[in-house]
């Protein structure tokens, strides 16, 4: 080998080198008019361009899918390298606020005009505190309601929808009863906020100091009977079935427990049943509490832009920014004050989510909480679909949960 | 000086493949196998003074965990079914392209190696389709010969053969190309030596095609077998390890552990058990394989 040539190898060598040092470099901006924000929401770059033109900031938006934001997030805990804002779903919050991905806000929040806790839903604003700390303002809000076919449910004596569980109970009876393949509801099987909306609803809810003690109460084990009756007679189909929106449309599954999003959904992809369809609040046991959903803006713990970030979160919670977001978006303002819009207020169905949200439930903020609302779910698919006797599959999760809780 | 220099030549040149070795896939081994003696969670994992020693209680709570020890049993069953089910169907294939003319050899390799390219996430949306218990095309063919309704990914035992299917049909492509080339270096001359013979077309395959690919089926077989027991696609694509846990593997385990639930010190105590398992299961066909050679 000539010199020559070794000196092209030792180039070449050299670039590879600096194209993969400049790659995994993390262009630390140090510019004071930029500020880093990661959301979940696809759609925030092109909103902010409001907020840049008005205050001549730099927002630079990542945008990451749900999928794999616990990934990217878990990555940004262990290297400590993060965003200024982040976006955070509700229930992530105990498990990253444990690890202290987010700063404190509470010395914060009276000096900006709209982070204050009165604008808020209070179980949203519950669901921003972890440990006596505030970390983050909420941002926008989901609940669950129950949509229903109006003409379907107006054949078996229910055109409003039932409004307690056992007006529901009655009229699934009657609707699974019109034949083969006929159900009453769908519920949904992997979503781990239902079975504990289903508690509440039967007066149960967590108490920090009683641990996996709070799975003994009878009201946990009412709703865990009261899911199973609906696979044990039939009224639900086990399993996925036919293509969902398709069996809303043809009436064989008249009734589904869903959020917001649902709405524009069915508009696209059911436009036949326009007019006989509609939303109406949780049927009520004890209480017909929902579960308080979204998501909230947080400062991750070492930005060195508090100052500006905090400004961002402040115009992202004024009511007119919740307005614009809600018509581009159709996600729910958290702030209250947007509601008496008449964007919002003229609109029927989503006020009738409005007033689901008055009556919400943070969920129980306690880190293991994916963990434990997993297997809850686990245990849930043991009853129906394996079988299993409730009190026996009851008692196996209550020991798993209690050696999550004290892991 | 020379001489140092000769002797020194050989490291220069295997150096920076041994070095990439050791840092991309020893060090993790090793940081692995520290993580997986401790109690490392998210919160350990932003903050190092969190993280405590355990000892082994992660292997005593793996053996105790019922869903460990399915996702074992699972991994076993997806084994023993798959690796033989694998390696012939893509032997018959190679086989049979062998025979058939080039034109016909050439459309038909091209049609078995499309799955092997293509991307897990679409297939898993048209095997879904295909699968589906309503209106799958597979039950509805089935319904054609009066045969009821298949569920296919409904039912525990079901869904693990339905996934076997599915992985046998994707993985057939890499393995049929490496026999096909271990077929076409088979030199033709001992074929005329057995025509010569008077041997007919189930001698020729028993006793020079066969015995002549020994290695290339060795190889396939070993590879074949570390990619079953480390099978995680298929199940987390289609399933997600359900129904009742019944299609989990160990590899889709440590995922959920590692990953979801961000418990690291567990799944890679997992992780560990696993490779032990791979190792164990590759010593054992070089044994085969040494004892074959000795003959």
């Amino acid at each position: 080998m000539t010199l020559k040539r070794k000196m092209v190898g030792l180039f070449l060598f050299g670039v590879i080198m600096i194209a993969l040092a400049a790659c995994s470099s993390d262009d630390e901006n140090t510019d004071e008019n930029t500020i880093q924000v990661w959301t979940m929401s696809d759609g925030l770059g092109d909103f902010v361009t409001e907020y840049e033109e008005e205050t001549g900031m730099n927002v630079e938006v990542q945008a990451i899918p749900w999928d794999n934001a616990h990934d990217k997030l878990v990555t940004a805990v262990a290297s400590g390298k993060g965003p200024d804002v982040l976006q955070i779903g509700t229930t992530w919050i105990a498990e990253f606020a444990e690890a202290g991905t987010f700063l404190d806000l509470t010395d914060y929040v009276d000096d900006y005009e709209n982070l204050g806790a009165e604008h808020f839903f209070d179980s949203a604003v519950a669901s921003t505190k972890f440990e006596g700390q505030t970390i983050g303002i909420p941002w926008y809000v989901d609940t669950r309601a129950l949509f229903y076919r109006t003409d379907v449910l107006a054949e078996v004596g229910y055109p409003e929808g039932p409004s307690t569980w056992d007006e529901m109970i009655e009229a699934s009876e009657k609707l699974a009863a019109r034949g083969e393949g006929q159900y009453a509801i769908d519920l949904p099987d992997d979503d781990p906020q239902f079975p504990f909306i289903l508690a509440w609803q039967q007066g149960w809810d967590y108490e920090m100091d009683k641990q996996a003690a709070n799975f003994e109460k009878s009201s946990l084990r009412d709703a865990v009977a009261l899911h199973h009756l609906f696979y044990d007679k039939g009224y639900s189909q086990l399993g996925e079935g036919k293509e969902f929106f398709q069996a809303f449309s043809d009436g064989s599954k008249p009734m589904f427990f869903s959020g917001p999003w649902d709405i524009r959904t069915i508009q696209e992809r059911a436009p036949e049943i326009e007019g006989d369809w509609s939303i109406r609040v949780m049927p009520s046991a004890e209480n017909n509490h929902s579960m308080m959903g979204g998501a909230h803006l947080t400062v991750f713990h070492n930005s060195q832009k508090k100052e500006q970030a905090l400004d961002f979160i402040n115009w992202m919670a004024d009511p007119d920014t919740q307005i614009k977001w809600y018509e581009f978006f159709s996600e729910l303002p958290a702030n209250e004050e947007a509601w008496e819009d008449p964007v919002l207020a003229d609109n029927e169905m989503v006020m009738t989510f409005g007033e689901q949200l008055e009556a919400t439930q943070p969920l129980p903020l306690i880190p293991q909480y994916e963990r434990i609302g997993g297997e809850l779910l686990d245990t849930l698919e043991k009853i129906n679909r394996g079988g299993e006797d409730i009190d026996e599959a009851l008692e196996e999760f209550i020991s798993q949960a209690d050696s999550i809780l004290n892991r | 000086m020379n001489n140092f220099k000769t002797k020194m030549t050989p490291f220069l040149f295997i150096g920076p493949a041994v070095a990439i070795l050791l840092l991309f896939a020893f060090l993790p081994i090793i940081v692995a196998l520290v993580i997986s003696f401790t109690d490392t969670n998210l919160v350990g994992l932003a903050n190092y003074s969190e993280i405590n020693f355990i000892g082994i209680r992660n292997y005593i709570n793996l053996l105790s965990d019922g869903n460990f020890l399915q996702s074992i049993g699972n991994t076993f069953f997806y084994v023993i079914i798959g690796v033989p089910l694998s390696v012939g169907s893509s032997f018959l294939i190679a086989v049979l392209l062998h025979l058939v003319g080039s034109w016909l050899a050439s459309t038909f390799r091209v049609i078995y190696y499309v799955p092997s390219v293509t991307n897990i996430v679409a297939i898993a949306v048209v095997w879904g389709f295909l699968y589906n218990q309503e209106y799958g095309l597979f039950n509805y063919l089935l319904s054609l010969v009066d045969i009821g309704r298949i569920p296919w990914l409904e039912d525990p035992f079901v869904a693990k053969l339905s996934l076997i299917l599915l992985a046998v049909w994707k993985s057939n492509g890499v393995s049929m190309l490496i026999f096909l080339a271990a077929l076409q270096s088979i030199p033709r001359s001992y074929y005329e030596a057995a025509d010569i013979d008077g041997a007919n077309r189930w001698q020729k395959l028993r006793y020079i095609t066969i015995p002549s690919m020994s290695f290339a089926t060795f190889f396939v077989t070993i590879t074949t077998l570390i990619g079953w027991m480390q099978f995680f696609e298929e199940p987390f694509v289609m399933t997600d390890g359900g129904p009742l846990n019944g299609t989990n593997s160990i590899a889709l385990f440590i995922y959920q552990e590692g990953f979801q639930y961000s418990e690291f010190g567990y799944g890679a105590a997992a992780s560990f058990i696993l490779f032990a398992f791979i190792i164990i299961a590759t010593l054992i066909q070089f044994k085969f394989r040494n004892k074959d050679q000795s003959l």
